[in-house]
């Protein structure tokens, strides 16, 4: 497997531009990066790594604090070499790959659960790690808003009753 | 006076598993002498009267530790296994925690530890069948309890309680910076600085020692972490850094480590340097030294 | 007739705290399964944003106590590739040396609690003491049972001497043939057969359309061995040190299969970690104590006990990181317990979840 023909099998078939690298790190190994300019064109990747019996390894999804849009990076695994896609999402929705690769469905239930970015087409509706008593989008926050609320930080909380108790 | 029989229950409010890890070989292995405490491992938390709880508490645990304490009998004794359970440790000010465990149980014993060894635990187990019978006996339970296993020994490089030489601290503040469950606090009073380390916060991974410019913080192989709540903040190595009088001048000052001024004067032979006089005593020297 | 069943969260036989909800028929077998995870959920991808990189080489390490080699190891690996530092050859050796023997560790943990769910007693207590001489070695070298804090930006903390290595041998000796003798009776032993061959089976297909790995994988005949596949580390530039993979594939799926695949990973690791320390590069053992980490991202692979553990880091130029995330073998290992337990005995639930070596802190993080 190559970049270049992963490149044959979608290039034809995306709806927007896209910029290809290629990264081999100093063990040898293949780190290939697509980034992708219509966050449509996911699909096109997913069903392309599935025709080459690939999966969906696991999913990364951060905020980007300039723009509040969110970045989602899908990475794959096409027999031992790594493909990370990357898309941007300004309305906190990104089409689910999980009906064409099975393999995406927690990465994607974790993406709505901490960034609030819904998986549109996802067949699962319940959370998977995070409480109910906790907001989803909890990541979207550098502190959650229950422990602003809190005022201090269990830290301070249990470091005051230590320095009571501390003779100088 | 009459003896209980110890019925032992374990549960997990979401630890990283070393404490449930390693609370298996403490129960099921020979040498570690649980065996001769007569305790009984049951299937039922109704059945138990010594919950031995590891973790930090997290959020969705809360709700589901909460009923389970529900429905134990009354006497019984909670032993919190591991630094998680005791303070959260590395865990604390986390959105998904909601510990320490005592918010909404009465713990009677804490085992620090990241994880404890299975001597530990084991000793944790032995003073809360004390506490279970002093309580069942209507006794007073007493501040501290001796040591009840006294035949352990741990190998030389075991990473146990950390200790500080006063004398080689220059406050510099960098055990306080990688310490990962802000363990240590170094804090300015007008004798000079105060370097606390709590033991109950403390995970025990040595990173202090590893990256201390000095060598004055130190990890001892003393796994004696086996403490009563009453001891929980108690349990404490604090110290005192003082200051030293400037050569030149005469002014109180922090003597900078070789450590910290190799990485501030990069050209120089830093042995060389003289480390008797306070910083602005040195910039005055330094200005001398290339402008005179 | 079907009864609705309930096991946990909290539950002897479950190491960790999760929540089955199962219906079974009259005969009691599994029509139904529902898990509820998230006990063990820390919020560990937002804490290692809020601590240093420092702090994270210990951070990293408590995301699970028995996989703690490899989580800070893969971290470290994945700033070494942001600043575009090679780190020294005896560094690579070291890592290599501290990560099988938590494997052997690990595995052998795996297998003592099947035999202690399956109540074949004297198998569980001959493994778990076993066992107990590798917790030992932990202890004398790295100063702790789980959590070896071995692992630094750009290298190791420890190094070894030759009154290390000479302990570390001997202790291979005691336990090599302590192990090849489990083996031969997990493999002959006709109460756990009763048990265990047969049970929570995971045919090939369902294997490879999950996508599962590590031993739960070979126990299905799949090798995706990262050691192999994409080689790392030391594997990489000794290609003879990479598992043979052979030795642990398994054609059968079901739970005895799983604790075998693990037998062939545990004899594996003893054999790497003998090769290791015969021929021990000389030279340093890190670049840097506190390396400089320029902005960038990264993934990086490897192979835990139970299978491909993958990291991306994000970082901005700042002490801290931007973004860290991590996919552990449970992660994807975990849908395939659906296909075992449907159609299983319940009794069997609590010995099929062991039998994928379930990492829920790794998981839940």
């Amino acid at each position: 497997m190559s970049i270049e023909e992963f490149n044959d099998a979608i290039k034809n078939k995306l709806f927007g531009d896209y910029e290809l690298k290629e990264d081999v790190d100093h063990y040898g190994n293949s780190n290939s990066w697509i980034v992708l300019h219509d966050k449509r064109d996911m699909e096109v990747v997913a069903k392309a790594v599935k025709s080459f019996k690939g999966r969906c390894v696991v999913a990364t999804g951060y905020l980007n604090e300039m723009d509040g849009t969110h970045t989602v990076i899908y990475h794959f695994d096409i027999n031992g070499m790594i493909m990370n896609a990357q898309i941007n999402t300004n309305d906190k929705t990104v089409i689910s790959i999980t009906p064409i690769l099975r393999s995406a469905d927690w990465a994607e239930r974790e993406l709505r659960e901490m960034y609030d970015v819904e998986p549109v087409g996802h067949p699962t509706k319940d959370r998977l790690f995070l409480d109910y008593s906790i907001a989803k989008g909890v990541l979207n926050e550098y502190i959650s808003l229950s422990k602003i609320q809190m005022g201090v930080s269990d830290t301070d909380v249990l470091w005051s009753q230590v320095n009571k108790g501390v003779k100088v | 006076m009459s003896e209980v029989v110890p019925k032992l229950f374990r549960i997990n409010t979401g630890s990283c598993n070393g404490c449930d890890v390693e609370f298996m070989p403490t129960i099921l292995v020979e040498k570690f002498g649980v065996s001769t405490l007569g305790v009984e491992m049951v299937e039922d938390i109704k059945d138990a009267n010594i919950i031995a709880i590891t973790g930090p508490l997290t959020a969705r645990s809360e709700s589901f530790l909460k009923s389970a304490v529900g429905k134990i009998r009354h006497p019984y004794v909670v032993v919190g296994v591991g630094t998680c359970a005791v303070t959260c440790g590395i865990f604390r000010d986390s959105y998904a925690i909601n510990g320490p465990t005592d918010k909404i149980v009465d713990v009677n014993v804490n085992v620090a530890g990241c994880p404890p060894r299975p001597q530990s635990i084991a000793e944790g187990i032995a003073k809360g069948i004390k506490v279970l019978n002093q309580v069942m006996n209507g006794e007073d339970i007493p501040k501290t309890i001796d040591t009840i296993f006294k035949d352990f020994s741990a190998p030389e490089s075991f990473r146990g309680r950390m200790d500080l030489n006063p004398d080689m601290c220059t406050a510099c503040r960098t055990c306080e910076t990688v310490c990962p469950s802000t363990a240590i606090k170094i804090t300015e009073i007008a004798q000079g600085h105060v370097h606390n380390i709590w033991h109950n916060s403390c995970c025990y991974c040595g990173n202090c020692a590893y990256f201390c410019p000095t060598g004055a913080i130190f990890s001892t192989n003393s796994f004696d972490t086996v403490k009563l709540q009453s001891e929980k903040f108690e349990d404490v190595n604090s110290e005192i850094i003082k200051p030293s009088d400037c050569s030149s001048c005469g002014d109180s000052y922090m003597p900078p480590s070789r450590g910290l001024l190799g990485k501030g004067y990069v050209h120089d032979d830093v042995k060389k340097l003289d480390t008797t006089i306070c910083s602005k005593c040195r910039k005055e020297a330094n200005f001398k030294r290339m402008y005179a | 007739m079907s009864e609705k069943i309930e096991i946990g969260p909290f539950h002897t036989e479950l190491e960790e705290s999760v929540y089955f909800k199962l219906e079974v028929d009259e005969h009691r077998m599994v029509e139904k399964v529902e898990i509820i995870n998230g006990f063990i959920h820390r919020g560990m991808e937002s804490l290692v944003t809020k601590k240093n990189f420092m702090q994270n080489l210990i951070l990293t390490e408590r995301v699970c106590s028995l996989c703690s080699n490899n989580h800070p190891m893969t971290y470290a690996m994945a700033v070494e590739k942001i600043s575009g530092i090679t780190i020294p050859l005896r560094a690579e050796a070291l890592r290599v040396v501290a990560d099988e023997v938590k494997r052997v560790a690990s595995d052998m943990f795996n297998l003592s609690m099947l035999t202690h769910i399956a109540h074949t007693h004297e198998l569980m207590k001959d493994t778990m003491n076993t066992r107990e001489h590798m917790q030992d070695l932990k202890e004398v070298i790295w100063g702790n049972r789980m959590d070896m804090s071995s692992n630094l930006l750009t290298g190791t903390k420890y190094d070894l001497d030759d009154r290390k290595v000479k302990i570390i041998l001997d202790t291979l000796d005691t336990v090599e043939p302590k192990i090849r003798d489990l083996k031969e009776r997990y493999e002959n032993d006709e109460e756990l057969k009763t048990k265990t061959v047969g049970v929570g089976v995971l045919p090939l297909e369902d294997a490879l359309e999950i996508g599962v790995t590590g031993p739960v994988a070979r126990g299905s005949g799949i090798n995706n061995d990262v050691r192999v596949m994409a080689p790392y580390g030391l594997y990489a530039y000794r290609p003879e040190l990479q598992p043979n993979v052979t030795l642990s594939l398994r054609k059968e799926g079901d739970v005895h299969a799983r604790a075998m695949a693990r037998f062939g990973d545990i004899l594996e690791a003893v054999r790497i970690i003998r090769d290791v320390v015969a021929d021990m590069p000389e030279g340093d053992t890190y670049v840097d104590k506190r390396p400089h980490i320029p902005a960038g991202e990264a993934v990086v692979r490897t192979e835990a006990p139970r299978g491909e553990l993958i990291y991306y880091l994000k970082t901005d130029g700042s002490q801290k990181p931007v973004r860290m995330r991590w996919k552990v073998p449970t992660f994807t290992n975990w849908e395939a317990l659906k296909v075992m337990i449907l159609g299983d005995k319940v009794d069997n639930v609590t010995m099929i979840l062991n039998s994928i070596d379930p990492c829920i802190s790794c998981t839940d993080r």
